[in-house]
């Protein structure tokens, strides 16, 4: 049997353990939170190390890239590095893939995203392959980056102003703590009421919002029928979803025994069904890999 | 060590870089705060007061500020005319501030966006 954990900085309370059969391999997947314990992950990493057969790195990113250019979160980049044997991966890999197509997927097989549908991404730079999916299928779009990490009521509508704002301010907001600039630990499990009242507004106008779920859960308002695209939801975040008036739920990732795993999960699942050293796969490899097993997007009516 | 009047000067460079940027004006509106600049080797304090999108600077310390901005002179004149980035300072603690973490990002963000490449 196989085995992949992902160590993440959000809540233990999501921790969970499953087992699956891919491609004739009986997989142990499990996701172990340490609620924005930095020390601790580290710790956990350096345990698992050489014991498993991948590693994701969960609540936290790695890379971040706006266009040809990768960006390199330092706190995430001080994680990756504690891990010395085991493949590591924080999803960003299968993000500019499997999200991608996703998008793709949407717009050929449903009417989710008709050309000209509102879009919000709550955070953009974290996926950018989406972002860049959303404003090629004629999407009308709205990259929420400023406006939700740092409270800067200005909408960014198109990928080439977020590629320009991304040149001028990742560099260096790539180094500060993580925590400052995404909710970790028990952050996860509150909503933040203030920039609700305020950019709430952003949410009930648009007809799709996307990315990352912590962060569209942290500022989501009574809404009217959105579609939620996301991952890493448990039954709990559905009942969320259904009670604040969510419409549908698309799920990236494939679901396992009622929840969606986050990408970092999938990738490394991936990283151990391919038996490549990480820096060898190519976006290629992900995509022929995806299309055998035939991961397809959930859609999950709320209504 | 910077003297007090490089120091004034290193702040009116940065007003000019912020009133140059129009987006960045239209970004601040709603984000009205006093920021007091204080070097912590010579007596000196400065008040950046950014109000309505605009920015204003004056010498001297306001009666309240929202943001205290801490750090030697040096690095505070290098901080204003653009030479250094913030992060680094702060991030090994020759640069302190007070303040909510919101307000720090977004001071931060400021400073970026009118020196960062």
């Amino acid at each position: 049997m196989k085995r992949v954990v992902s160590v993440s900085l959000g809540s233990s309370r999501r921790d969970h353990r499953v087992e699956v059969e891919l491609m004739g391999e009986r997989f142990e997947i499990s996701r172990r939170g340490t609620d924005g314990d930095f020390e601790r992950a580290v710790q956990l990493l350096k345990e698992l190390d050489g014991k498993v057969d991948a590693i994701g790195l969960g609540g936290i990113d790695v890379y971040l890239y706006a266009g040809k250019t990768r960006y390199v979160i330092q706190d995430g980049k001080k994680l990756m590095d504690a891990v010395r044997k085991t493949p590591v991966v924080d999803g960003s890999g299968l993000k500019n893939t499997l999200e991608r197509e996703t998008v793709y997927y949407l717009r050929e097989h449903t009417d989710l995203l008709s050309p000209g549908t509102r879009v919000l991404m709550v955070s953009a730079v974290d996926r950018f392959g989406m972002a860049e999916a959303f404003a090629g299928v004629g999407c009308e779009v709205t990259f929420g980056d400023l406006i939700f990490a740092a409270g800067i009521p200005y909408p960014i509508h198109t990928v080439s102003e977020l590629e320009e704002l991304a040149a001028k301010l990742l560099p260096e907001m790539t180094r500060l703590p993580f925590h400052m600039l995404y909710p970790t630990g028990k952050k996860q499990e509150t909503q933040d009421e203030e920039k609700i009242k305020k950019f709430g507004h952003y949410y009930q106008e648009a007809q799709v919002i996307a990315g990352d779920y912590h962060l569209v859960r942290r500022y989501m308002p009574r809404l009217n029928g959105q579609t939620i695209i996301t991952n890493t939801t448990t039954a709990d975040d559905v009942t969320f979803l259904r009670e604040k008036g969510a419409g549908c739920l698309v799920t990236t990732t494939p679901e396992f025994e009622g929840r969606s795993f986050g990408t970092n999960v999938m990738e490394a699942v991936l990283v151990a069904l391919l038996q490549k050293p990480v820096e060898e796969i190519t976006p290629r490899d992900y995509l022929d890999l995806l299309r055998r097993l035939d991961f397809k997007p959930r859609v999950l009516p709320l209504r | 060590m910077a003297t007090h009047e490089e120091i004034t000067a290193s702040l009116l460079a940065f007003q000019e870089g912020y009133n140059k940027n129009e987006r960045l004006k239209i970004m601040n509106r709603d984000w009205d705060r006093v920021v007091l600049v204080q070097a912590s080797d010579i007596p000196s304090q400065h008040t950046l007061e950014l109000r309505n999108g605009e920015l204003s600077v004056r010498e001297g310390a306001p009666p309240r500020a929202d943001l205290t901005v801490i750090s030697d002179s040096e690095t505070l004149a290098d901080l204003f005319y653009g030479d250094i980035t913030p992060t680094e300072p702060y991030m090994n603690g020759t640069l302190k501030i007070i303040g909510s973490e919101d307000d720090i990002v977004r001071l931060d963000f400021i400073s970026l966006m009118i020196w960062g490449e």
